[in-house]
């Protein structure tokens, strides 16, 4: 087991576990933004987005560029792909379960619609 | 973190310590709650790993009752135990449970707090387990439990995702 120990999902499941910084992300999937625009929609002040926005830059999820006087970041969503992989086969264990779980649901819904036919 | 299937399971971890599944069931919660808490019917669906049988399903989904399930391998019976208490109960709504995981040694593997929560809207249930973890290394041992399984399937889904854009 190589991923289970792996520092860098440790600092992208870090930066995913805030609210801001899933907004953050949510909101750079559409499109580059400079910092004013990633702060205003959190209801945030800059010295704040900034912080979640580092967060972000060290599980390289974000990417910044300066042009001018502005700071403009963008979505790196290759680290994003790895954290999916690591969650993906615990998902499909459980969604095999869930299947079984459907058919035996179904199963017993019958049975309970031939008993109230039976009355 | 998401991911999503096309049947509707979402797993998430919106903590360092939590792993959120949410599934929708096309039946009233009643008989869903039936299906998960009641030992013949655990056995069902409850799929151990493969050549795992389980051998020990115990289930008394009242406050203080017990939760008690024992898996054997060819190695080892048993293999693996799960124990746990219910320490919340609201017919067809809410229960919840601690689970303690143990090797066929006694040696325990981890424990948390596992919360259901079924909301029933037209005769469709939608299912939320929140589970606990006491650490952020032991939810992340969960996750990581099943991924020596289906690398390879796990991979081929990845690449149609890395095919698209962005």
């Amino acid at each position: 087991m190589v991923v289970d120990r792996s520092p860098r999902l440790d600092l992208v499941f870090h930066a995913l576990a805030h609210p801001a910084r899933r907004a953050i992300i949510r909101q750079l999937s559409g499109r580059e933004c400079n910092l004013s625009e990633l702060a205003s929609p959190l209801r945030m002040t800059f010295p704040a987005a900034t912080k979640h926005v580092r967060v972000l830059e060290r599980a390289r999820l974000v990417r910044r560029r300066v042009a001018g006087r502005q700071h403009l970041c963008r979505l790196h969503a290759e680290p994003l792909k790895e954290a999916m992989l690591w969650t993906e086969q615990f998902r499909r264990n459980w969604e095999a379960r869930f299947e079984a779980l459907d058919s035996l649901l179904d199963e017993m819904k019958s049975e309970e619609q031939s008993r109230i036919r039976r009355r | 973190m998401n991911t999503t299937s096309p049947k509707g399971l979402q797993v998430s971890t919106p903590t360092d310590t939590t792993i959120v599944l949410t599934r929708t069931f096309n039946a009233p919660r009643r008989l869903v709650w039936e299906a998960m808490l009641t030992p013949d019917k655990m056995r069902r669906w409850m799929l151990p790993p493969p050549g795992w049988t389980l051998t020990i399903c115990e289930c008394d989904a009242r406050e203080g009752g017990a939760l008690n399930l024992a898996w054997k391998s060819e190695e080892a019976d048993p293999a693996m135990t799960l124990q746990g208490v219910f320490t919340e109960v609201v017919l067809h709504e809410r229960i919840v449970h601690t689970e303690t995981m143990a090797l066929g040694s006694g040696e325990t593997i981890g424990s948390l707090l596992e919360k259901h929560e079924f909301a029933e809207k037209g005769g469709i249930t939608t299912m939320r387990i929140t589970q606990t973890y006491d650490s952020k290394e032991a939810r992340d041992a969960a996750i990581a439990s099943g991924m020596d399984q289906g690398m390879e399937a796990c991979y081929q889904q990845m690449d149609a995702v890395l095919a698209q854009p962005g």
